[in-house]
């Protein structure tokens, strides 16, 4: 069964259309071999599932009214049989639309939902029954909330989590200056939280987060609303404390300069169930004979298109062009990871 | 798994307690006007009570240095959770915005975690004031001032804020469930306005209800028995200080339960 | 100021105070309760005291007042300050202050759809219950639409004096301080926590000119027949004085707020 899946899966390899099935093939291999924790996975989700209780509401001011006395609930799966594992070490990238279950798997991983049915190891530990012990080795950063404490200067605020998270004080001090050494933290250090500017917020909470040396970190959209040199300096930090302490990173974005930066390896969920995990290059690989076509016109700006090199052969595209418009330049790129997760929110709404 | 004992709570709840404190000084003009206040509240409160025994010498048999007594008692038995638990007001917006689940990300327990982060100066105010009326209330009855009496009311006024505490927990933690419940929260505070009078006003079913179930009438009617009446204690004073414990345990339960069940479906 | 609007505004606001549905209920068991503590109260008074009438009032027009004042006081509460400094503690006034309609005026009819359901979810049942109960010992006739009449003013009055305030907490950056001082003055002056008539002669002369009579005392002895209100010189008078301070709070209002948003903090980064 799995062999003709796999074969089936291989000859229609480069086709976007079947990497559906590609996936399916791998899940059930790796649901096959999924044993016992045995030490080097960060995380294992399996068959997780959870629902809430939502009330029926109608529209309308007459709607309202009759809501007030209405019992009827209906429930919603936020998050439909989701199996995942993640190793030690790696920098996984978490990707979804919106609404499409990613914060409420979070949650469960963190300890603080409880899943409807399935089972949840993080470091060997089930999050939810020992809360505690749980976040002594985790780090969070979770929205654009801060976690720090608003009015103390940020070595304050490390002061205290050193004390909550009973770091010894020489790997406190060795932590410091690890930071130091990534970025010139310096500056902020002796700022409070409410006077720093987004990018500083972030650059702190995630700080913070990596701070009692935890074996994962979850980071939630750190780079939104972010300028580029901050990005830049964000994501060389968290490729530098991984590559340092070996920490597993389960990083959500909207951002692909993020994901093309940090992850090897993605996960995607949409409507609650996962349509993808495998590496990047993989990615890449199915969309392979995807181009992107950039011709630049007469006014200097740039138009693009996305050509299946399969179907459509890019010479061909660019006569085309020509007869109708003035080409000023062209350059052929490979899918940008954009496109390609595109593709994928749309083969799954199919 | 780091061991997380009294002595680390105690030494976490100091460091915490003095970064609100320092937070709370820069906000001069805020602290000034809070403090005013609560002056304004308490003389209210006074007010009240002249007026109302301008026209009504005596209330079930209570006089008004007796009556004035009970008043000092529950304002001390009140400061407690004026100053300590007044974190539990932001409970029901923190849960809202989904600012509340950061509380859930650290190795430390989440009610101590929250109650820490706030400490209330001003209900030091209200303290002095308690303890002027009872010293004046004690004067002017005449008690007589033993160390065994001083323990006692040592005790039972500890004893009488533990329901307070209570209260207020049941009612922030309501805001797990129930949307828009702020309003039990103000109820119960205003509830507390009746600890001053003495709860053999009620009878019945709401006899029970106040001395039980809404235990009003621990907050200082029972507890201030002890010293007002030595050789009447009625048995309910002597079990207080065991169903204040009971009470606070189970309030706390409730409490968590929420932290527990709630959806975090806030933002 | 187009009538469509202001009701578009207005059935918003009801519907989003139904959502809250359980909370409605929960606040009117929690008054209940309040209102049996209050009963036992001064029964217990009335009881000491030896006499039926105190100052004019009996144990009954007592409870009456205090069981409506109280219903009265949920109506016309309103979070306004709350609401606004947290708005400007996130920035989010920026957004209101840049709505089509005054933010005055939009944040007054905004409330006004939860003052709707309060009135009839609080008010009128409770109402309901105290004719019961007392089989009828609130006149019913034209003092209905008086009292009313007197209500909506009394929340506009109220509304003025939180949008007085405001500007106070801004400046001081202090919410909750200035907000109990509020509250404090208004429950005691207005007699909501105490009767006026129980007021010594002296300060019961100095209280009923102050405003904060307007918001509860007058609607209160309107509808129950006191203070004169049932005779039309008495009527008036009250109505008069409303009206006045009506006028001389918004006036103050428009003033003070203006001068308030030119300088208005805005936190955050």
């Amino acid at each position: 069964m799995e062999y003709s899946y796999k074969n089936r899966a291989f000859t229609n390899y480069y086709h976007a259309d079947n990497y559906n099935i590609l996936v399916i093939a791998q899940k059930r291999k790796r649901e096959n071999e999924m044993s016992e924790y045995s030490g080097n996975e960060a995380v294992i989700m399996k068959n997780v599932c959870k629902d809430f209780k939502v009330l029926n509401r109608h529209e309308g001011l007459k709607g309202s009214i009759k809501d007030l006395f209405s019992r009827d609930y209906k429930t919603v799966s936020a998050v439909k049989d989701v199996t995942l594992t993640v190793n030690r070490g790696e920098i996984i990238g978490y990707l979804g639309p919106n609404g499409a279950g990613k914060s409420t798997t979070i949650k469960m991983m963190t300890g603080v939902l409880e899943p409807t049915s399935g089972e949840i190891l993080v470091n060997g530990k089930v999050p939810y029954k020992n809360r505690t012990e749980n976040c002594e080795n985790i780090g969070v950063v979770f929205g654009q909330r801060s976690q720090l404490w608003w009015s103390l200067p940020l070595i304050e605020s490390f002061k205290l989590l050193r004390d909550l998270y009973m770091v010894p004080e020489k790997d406190y001090q060795d932590m410091i200056a690890l930071y130091q050494s990534l970025v010139d933290i310096e500056p902020i250090l002796h700022k409070p939280v409410r006077e720093m500017s987004l990018g500083q917020r972030t650059l702190s909470d995630i700080l913070a987060a990596f701070l009692h040396n935890p074996p994962i970190v979850f980071l939630d959209e750190p780079t939104i609303g972010l300028d580029v040199s901050m990005k830049a300096k964000i994501r060389e930090l968290i490729l530098g404390l991984n590559k340092e302490k070996n920490t597993t990173v389960i990083l959500t974005t909207h951002d692909m300069g993020d994901v093309d930066a940090l992850c090897k390896r993605i996960v995607i969920i949409d409507k609650g169930t996962k349509i993808y995990d495998n590496d990047i290059d993989h990615l890449k690989t199915y969309f392979g004979s995807y181009r992107t076509l950039k011709i630049k016109r007469a006014d200097d700006t740039w138009e693009e298109t996305l050509i299946d090199d399969k179907t459509t052969d890019v010479m061909d595209v660019i006569m085309e062009k020509r007869k109708t418009m003035k080409i000023k330049d062209v350059k052929i790129d490979e899918i940008s990871t954009e496109e390609v997760i595109k593709k994928i929110y749309e083969g799954s709404a199919k | 798994m780091h061991k997380r004992g009294l002595g680390f709570y105690a030494r976490i709840y100091r460091k915490i307690l003095i970064q609100d404190l320092k937070s709370k000084m820069s906000y001069r003009a805020d602290f000034i006007i809070s403090t005013f206040g609560m002056i304004m509240t308490n003389l209210s409160g006074f007010i009240t009570f002249m007026i109302l025994f301008h026209n009504f010498p005596t209330i079930n048999g209570w006089d008004y240095y007796h009556m004035l007594f009970l008043y000092g008692f529950s304002l001390v038995a009140l400061t407690p959770v004026q100053c300590f638990f007044d974190n539990n007001w932001n409970l029901r917006f923190m849960v809202q915005s989904g600012d509340f689940i950061k509380y859930c990300f650290r190795p430390v327990n989440v009610f101590f975690y929250f109650i820490s982060e706030v400490f209330d100066v001003k209900g030091l105010g209200q303290l002095a004031f308690g303890i002027g009326t009872i010293i004046y209330a004690w004067i002017k009855i005449g008690i007589p001032v033993t160390p065994l009496v001083i323990g006692k009311l040592i005790v039972f006024l500890l004893t009488a804020s533990l329901f307070m505490i209570a209260l207020m927990n049941f009612a922030a933690a309501t805001c797990f469930w129930i949307k828009g419940s702020g309003y039990v929260m103000v109820i119960m505070f205003r509830f507390k306005d009746f600890a001053k009078y003495p709860s053999s006003i009620f009878e019945g079913i709401f006899k029970i209800i106040f001395t039980f179930i809404i235990p009003i009438a621990f907050i200082a009617y029972y507890p201030s028995l002890v010293i007002l009446t030595p050789d009447n204690v009625p048995l309910l004073s002597w079990i207080s200080p065991l169903y204040g414990i009971l009470f606070v345990f189970l309030s706390y339960k409730f409490w968590m339960l929420g932290v527990r069940k709630y959806d975090f479906t806030g933002s | 100021m187009n009538p469509k609007r202001l009701l578009a505004i207005t059935r918003a606001g009801i519907m989003e105070s139904l959502h809250f549905r359980l909370g409605i209920f929960v606040t009117l068991f929690a008054n209940l309760i309040y209102l049996v503590l209050v009963y036992y109260l001064w029964k217990a008074i009335y009881a000491s005291s030896g006499t039926t009438v105190v100052n004019g009032m009996t144990f009954e027009d007592t409870m009456i007042y205090l069981i409506l004042a109280t219903a009265l006081f949920n109506f016309l509460e309103m979070f306004v300050v709350w609401d606004m400094s947290r708005s400007i503690q996130s920035g989010k006034i920026v957004l209101d202050l840049l709505k089509p309609m005054r933010f005055r005026k939009y944040t007054f009819w905004s409330y006004t759809g939860n003052h709707i359901v309060q009135f009839v979810l609080t008010f009128i049942p409770t109402f309901v219950v105290v004719m019961i109960v007392t089989k009828g010992a609130i006149p019913m006739g034209l003092n209905l639409v008086w009292f009313l009449a007197a209500t909506v003013i009394a929340l506009m009055i109220n509304y003025n004096i939180e949008m007085l305030i405001a500007p106070i907490c801004f400046f001081t950056e202090s919410t909750w301080g200035v907000n109990i001082v509020k509250e404090t003055i208004v429950l005691l002056l207005s007699g909501a926590t105490i009767p006026l008539a129980f007021f010594p002669e002296k300060a019961r002369m100095v209280v009923s000119y102050l405003p904060f009579r307007a918001v509860y005392d007058i609607p209160l002895s309107i509808l129950l027949g006191k203070n004169g209100s049932d005779t039309w010189q008495g009527l008036v008078s009250l109505f008069a004085l409303q009206l006045a301070w009506l006028l001389v709070l918004t006036l103050a209002g428009n003033l003070f707020w203006n001068s308030a948003v030119k300088k208005v903090t805005v936190n955050g980064g």
